[in-house]
């Protein structure tokens, strides 16, 4: 993997970045905690300005990733010989024939290059729990209860536990990745051995890492994740507490939300058939995200049609059950097979 | 809120319990597919199974088309005239699929809707107060309008979904029309402020007959 790039500043600057994310969350998860069982606020002006810097830090390591991401795109094209290059262009030239959807001919003058979004891998991670930690600012800015700012931070400081021990994307950036293209790196391959990787790793190319799709369909997810866990937030308040602006804000989250999922799932109908054919409907995760999907519109319909006061338990518990179909959906690709899957 | 025992309340729970359904359909489709090893079929193993799913959410998806079909012009109609349209929609859509075939006679309910819900966009466009809606603002009404058209033609697209051309276009529209639709509703005030025309009242400040959206 380090053969292909020098990995090693990346690294020596992501370190101790994630370890500052992680500090900063282990206070604020002191601050957040004191504040939910205290009566009266505590620490809020020092608990904002670590909000605020984690953001920074987050933004940080996010240039970071997309200077790798950078590199990636000028030291790794697929380079062919031209007389490889001749003979390739041939076979997908007849290939696009019979296709649906064609790949471009390969281009002597100009080799393709990676051009991969920044939430692929353990970077997914980051972006989500970025979105969120942004999301957290703006609710706190908004509200000032501090046992709901309590709580915004609990759930940062998990979010930040769970990227620290188990996805830190600057400890080993983009393993599947290297892995997939290191043998094409390899100086022992012969010509038409080298031809056959190609025509592995260009439909991935083309059809996954350089998608347009791919640059908005992750993302649109990953933001209405932050909003969702928002929305999950104060509906558990609003179990407890039915205060008419904790509603309100877990209202406001969750139309911007369910406005960025709809998008985000829509887009992703073209990119699935483009990259995989009609074989990919009543995919175990496309089952989950049109029930998650329907959670959230129940969730929406009731706030907007039944927005009176003995409904509220019943669209908090809606709120809550939208978050639990969410991990529930995000896990799937972790737990059922499939073109999502990430076993 | 509907009231129990109104048009809109059992259009309401219908629309639900058929939603919860299709979710338990989907729940389950996923522990099957896991359990088969459906991803260790063949390509025609997996289209069989695709086959098979299709047959089982059909109905379900019958119903909601139905459903959709009454929904629809119950922002033109009063309730008298709407259990009036319903049966006759339904009884041309049993005639016609009886003498052309299922598909076609769904495509009489997908049709009427989409006419009556173009018609209700229009209308909505141009401002008209006799439209039935739960929210009075300008723009959450072309939003309803907007996000209501796009289900009916999202509907409609599956129902083309095996002429690819075809079907990718009016996926497009759909999407153009569903989020624009979900903005024009959601963000009702700042588009009027934005455009420096007031909503006539709030979105938040519901009234009227309600409905189920």
């Amino acid at each position: 993997m380090t053969d292909l790039i020098d990995l090693h500043l990346f690294q020596e600057l992501g370190r101790p970045l994630m370890l500052a994310l992680l500090v900063l969350g282990g206070l604020l998860f002191l601050v957040g905690l004191v504040n939910i069982f205290r009566p009266e606020p505590w620490r809020q002006k020092e608990a904002w300005w670590g909000l605020v810097l984690i953001n920074l830090l987050f933004f940080l390591g996010f240039a970071l990733i997309a200077w790798l991401h950078w590199r990636i795109n000028r030291e790794l094209p697929l380079e062919l010989s031209d007389q490889l290059a001749a003979w390739l262009n041939r076979q997908l030239a007849a290939a696009n024939q019979s296709a649906a959807y064609g790949m471009p001919l390969y281009d002597p003058a100009s080799p393709p290059r990676y051009v991969i979004p920044l939430w692929i891998e353990n970077e997914k991670y980051y972006f989500w729990f970025m979105g969120y930690a942004f999301l957290a600012l703006l609710a706190w800015r908004r509200l000032a209860l501090h046992r709901f700012r309590g709580g915004l931070l609990l759930l940062l400081t998990c979010q930040l536990g769970l990227l620290f021990f188990l996805a830190d994307p600057f400890a080993e950036p983009l393993p599947r990745f290297f892995s997939e293209i290191s043998p094409w790196f390899s100086d022992q391959l012969a010509p038409m051995a080298r031809i056959g990787l190609f025509m592995k790793l260009y439909p991935r190319m083309i059809f996954y890492y350089n998608a347009h799709y791919m640059w908005l369909h992750p993302p649109l997810l990953f933001m209405a994740y932050g909003c969702i866990t928002i929305t999950f937030l104060t509906s558990l308040f609003m179990l407890v507490r039915r205060q008419p602006e904790i509603e309100r804000l877990g209202y406001d989250a969750a139309k911007f939300g369910y406005l960025l999922l709809t998008f985000g799932m829509l887009l992703g109908y073209p990119w699935a058939l483009q990259a995989w054919g009609p074989n990919w409907w009543w995919d175990p995760k496309i089952c989950s995200s049109i029930m998650m999907w329907a959670i959230y519109s129940t969730y929406l319909h009731t706030r907007l049609y039944a927005n009176k006061v003995p409904m509220w338990y019943f669209s908090s518990f809606l709120g809550i059950l939208c978050f639990a179909a969410m991990i529930f959906t995000f896990l799937a690709s972790f737990l059922f097979p499939g073109e999502h899957t990430f076993q | 809120m509907a009231k129990k025992g109104s048009y809109d309340f059992y259009l309401i729970l219908a629309t639900t319990v058929v939603l919860a359904l299709i979710s338990l359909i989907c729940v389950w489709a996923m522990f099957y597919f896991k359990m088969a090893g459906i991803h260790l079929l063949a390509a025609a193993g997996k289209a069989a199974w695709q086959e098979r799913m299709n047959t089982i959410i059909s109905p379900f998806i019958v119903a909601l088309l139905v459903l959709l079909g009454i929904c629809v012009p119950k922002r033109l109609l009063p309730v008298r005239w709407l259990n009036r349209f319903a049966v006759v929609l339904l009884i041309a859509a049993l005639a016609v699929g009886w003498w052309f075939g299922v598909r076609v006679g769904l495509l009489v309910i997908l049709g009427a809707a989409l006419l009556l819900q173009s018609a209700v966009l229009v209308l909505a466009l141009a401002g008209q107060d006799f439209l039935s809606f739960v929210k009075k603002g300008y723009w959450v009404r072309v939003g309803s309008s907007l996000v209501h058209l796009g289900l009916v033609l999202f509907v409609l697209d599956l129902y083309f979904h095996r002429m690819p051309t075809l079907h990718l276009l009016l996926f497009w529209v759909t999407t153009a029309t569903t989020v624009s639709g979900m903005i024009c509703c959601f963000y009702a005030d700042s588009i009027a402020r934005l455009l420096g025309r007031e909503d006539r009242e709030s979105a938040e400040q519901s009234g009227g007959r309600k409905d189920k959206g």
